[in-house]
C-alpha cells in the first residue's frame, strides 16, 4: 500500500479516487472491528447474566415440554409399523449392540489374562534358562 | 483484508473480477467441504464398543525415545483429532518428533445403546483396559496421562482411584474441576438456574445431541463464534495459510458427537451443581474419589482467557493433591486455542515437552 501511495499522481483523478477509496475502506474496517468488539463485550455480558440463564432455561423447558407429546406419538406409531412389518425395533438393535459390547469386554478380559500368562512364562524362562532350552527342544521334536 | 488497486482500467477490472471469483470459490470450498485432518501415521491397537486406542508410529529410534509412554485422553464431546489437526499444527506430530511413544484414546460417538454410560464406566471399565494395552505395547509399567477438558476430569478421577497403577505423570489441560464459584462463566450460571432441567433433556434425547452442547459453547461468545470467525476468514481469503488453518478448525468445530445421557447428568448434577469432585464427596462405583491420593507428578495447564473452563475451575486442585512435584502453567489463549491455535507451537507445546522430558526417563 505504501508503494502505491508513493506513486500517486495528484493530477490523475483516478489515482486520487483510488487513494480515497482505500483510505475509506481502511477506516470502514477499523470501525467495523471496533463495533464488533463492543458488540461482543455487550453480548458476553448478556449471556453471563442471570436473566439470560433464566430465559434460556425456560425456553429449553418449554421446547421440551411441547415437543415430547409429538415425539411419543411418532415413537408409538413407528413401533406399531415395525411390529406390523415384522421388523426389528430400536430396542432390539440396541439390545444386540449391548450384547456385542459385553462379548467384547469378555474378549478383552481373556486378552488380559493371556498377556499375564505370557508375561509369567517369560519371567519363568528368564529365571530358568535350562528349562526353557529343554522345553524348546521338546517342542522341536 | 487486502485492498486491491481500483479497477479503473480494463486489465485492472479483469484482475479484480478474477480475484473476487477466486475468493468466492475459496469461501465456498472451505465452508462446504471437510479438510483433511489427523494425518500423523497411526495404528489401532485396541477397541472396545465405540472406543479406539491409537498408537502413533514412532519416528525416533527406540534407544533415543523417552521410556515412559504418553497416553492422551480427550473430552467426551468433540473428536480428539484436534490434537492432530493438520501437519505443522499437530500436538501429536510434535510429541512424536520429540521422541515420545504417543497413544490416543478416541471415545467414539455413543449410540442410543450407550445412554446409560457414566463416568464410572469410562473411568473403571474403559481407561484401565486402554492403559493395560498401552503398557503391554510400550513394554513400560509406567505411563504419562494427559487429559484435556472433560478428559482431564476422567484422568483426575482415575489418578485418585488407581494411584498405584503406574501413573508417573499427570498432565491436566483446561480441567473443569472446581465449581465453587457459581458465577464463573456462562456454563456454571446456566446449569445452576432452577429452570434448567437436565433430567428433562436426557429424557427427551437419551444422549445429549452434539448440536445442543455446541450451541452452549458457541453462545458463550456469540459474536466471535457466529460472526467474527467468518469475518476473519473473509479478511484473509488471500492468505492460503490462514484459509487452510480456518478450514481445518471449522472441520473440527462442526464435527459434533453426542454425550451419553447418564454422563451428562453426572456432569451437571454432581460436578457443576454439587461440586463433589473437589469437595471429595464424589463416589464412583462405591469408591470415594479422594484427590489427596494423587501422588503422580502433576502439570496443570490453564488458559488465561478460557471462557469454557475459567482458570478458577482448574487452579485449586494444586492444593488438593499429594504430588510433591507439581507445576501450574498459565498460558495465553482460550480453551482450544491454547493447544491448537497459532501460538501453541511456540508457547504451550514446548513447555509441556520440557516438563515431561525430564520426567519420562
Amino acid at each position: 500500500m505504501s508503494n502505491e501511495s508513493e506513486t500517486i499522481n495528484p493530477l490523475d483523478p483516478f489515482d486520487t479516487m483510488n487513494t480515497m477509496r482505500d483510505a475509506s475502506l481502511k477506516t470502514w474496517i477499523a470501525m467495523r472491528d471496533a463495533g464488533l468488539d463492543s458488540w461482543s463485550k455487550m453480548m458476553i455480558d448478556m449471556v453471563n447474566s442471570d436473566d439470560y440463564s433464566q430465559a434460556t432455561g425456560q425456553w429449553l423447558d418449554t421446547y421440551l415440554t411441547l415437543s415430547q407429546p409429538f415425539k411419543r406419538m411418532i415413537d408409538t406409531m413407528m413401533t406399531q409399523v415395525l411390529t406390523g412389518l415384522n421388523m426389528p425395533m430400536r430396542t432390539d438393535v440396541t439390545g444386540l449392540a449391548e450384547r456385542l459390547t459385553n462379548i467384547e469386554t469378555r474378549l478383552d478380559d481373556q486378552d488380559a489374562k493371556l498377556d499375564d500368562i505370557l508375561k509369567a512364562i517369560k519371567a519363568v524362562s528368564k529365571s530358568n534358562p535350562v528349562a526353557d532350552t529343554s522345553a524348546k527342544a521338546k517342542g522341536a521334536r | 483484508m487486502s485492498v486491491s488497486p481500483s479497477p479503473m482500467n480494463p486489465t485492472a477490472l479483469q484482475d479484480e473480477l478474477k480475484r473476487i471469483e477466486e475468493n468466492t470459490r475459496t469461501l465456498l470450498r472451505v465452508s462446504t467441504s471437510r479438510a483433511t485432518v489427523a494425518q500423523t501415521p497411526k495404528q489401532v491397537i485396541w477397541t472396545l464398543n465405540k472406543a479406539k486406542l491409537y498408537r502413533y508410529i514412532p519416528i525416533v529410534p527406540a534407544e533415543q525415545r523417552h521410556k515412559v509412554p504418553l497416553f492422551l485422553v480427550f473430552a467426551l464431546m468433540n473428536k480428539p483429532y484436534i490434537l492432530d489437526l493438520r501437519p505443522g499444527n499437530s500436538f501429536i506430530e510434535y510429541m512424536v518428533k520429540q521422541g515420545y511413544d504417543v497413544y490416543l484414546l478416541d471415545w467414539g460417538a455413543p449410540g442410543p445403546e450407550d445412554k446409560e454410560l457414566k463416568f464410572d464406566d469410562y473411568v473403571l471399565d474403559y481407561l484401565p483396559r486402554a492403559i493395560r494395552k498401552v503398557k503391554a505395547v510400550s513394554g513400560s509399567d509406567e505411563f504419562t496421562m494427559l487429559g484435556w477438558c472433560i478428559g482431564a476430569i476422567l484422568a483426575t478421577i482415575y489418578a485418585a482411584l488407581r494411584p498405584g497403577d503406574g501413573l508417573k505423570n499427570l498432565i491436566l489441560l483446561t480441567a473443569p474441576l472446581d465449581f465453587t464459584d457459581k458465577k464463573a462463566g456462562g456454563f456454571v450460571r446456566w446449569v445452576n438456574d432452577q429452570a434448567f432441567d437436565p433430567d428433562k433433556i436426557v429424557a427427551a434425547f437419551g444422549n445429549v445431541p452434539g448440536e445442543l452442547i455446541d450451541y452452549g459453547a458457541k453462545a458463550l461468545k456469540p459474536v466471535e463464534n457466529y460472526i467474527g470467525s467468518y469475518l476473519t476468514l473473509w479478511d484473509n481469503l488471500n492468505n492460503p495459510r490462514i484459509v487452510e488453518s480456518w478450514h481445518a478448525m471449522n472441520t473440527w468445530v462442526t464435527d459434533l458427537i453426542p454425550m451419553a445421557g447418564a454422563t451428562y447428568l453426572q456432569l451437571i448434577k454432581e460436578l457443576y451443581r454439587e461440586n463433589r469432585l473437589i469437595q471429595g464427596t464424589m463416589v464412583i462405583r462405591g469408591e470415594r474419589v479422594d484427590l489427596s491420593r494423587i501422588h503422580a507428578n502433576l502439570l496443570n495447564v490453564i488458559a488465561l482467557t478460557d471462557h469454557i473452563s475459567p482458570p478458577c475451575q482448574s487452579e485449586s486442585i494444586m492444593t488438593k493433591v499429594s504430588s510433591k512435584d507439581q507445576f501450574l502453567l498459565k498460558v495465553k489463549g482460550g480453551h482450544i486455542g491454547m493447544m491448537a491455535g497459532s501460538g501453541a507451537l511456540k508457547y504451550t507445546w514446548p513447555h509441556i515437552d520440557s516438563w515431561l522430558a525430564a520426567r519420562s526417563e
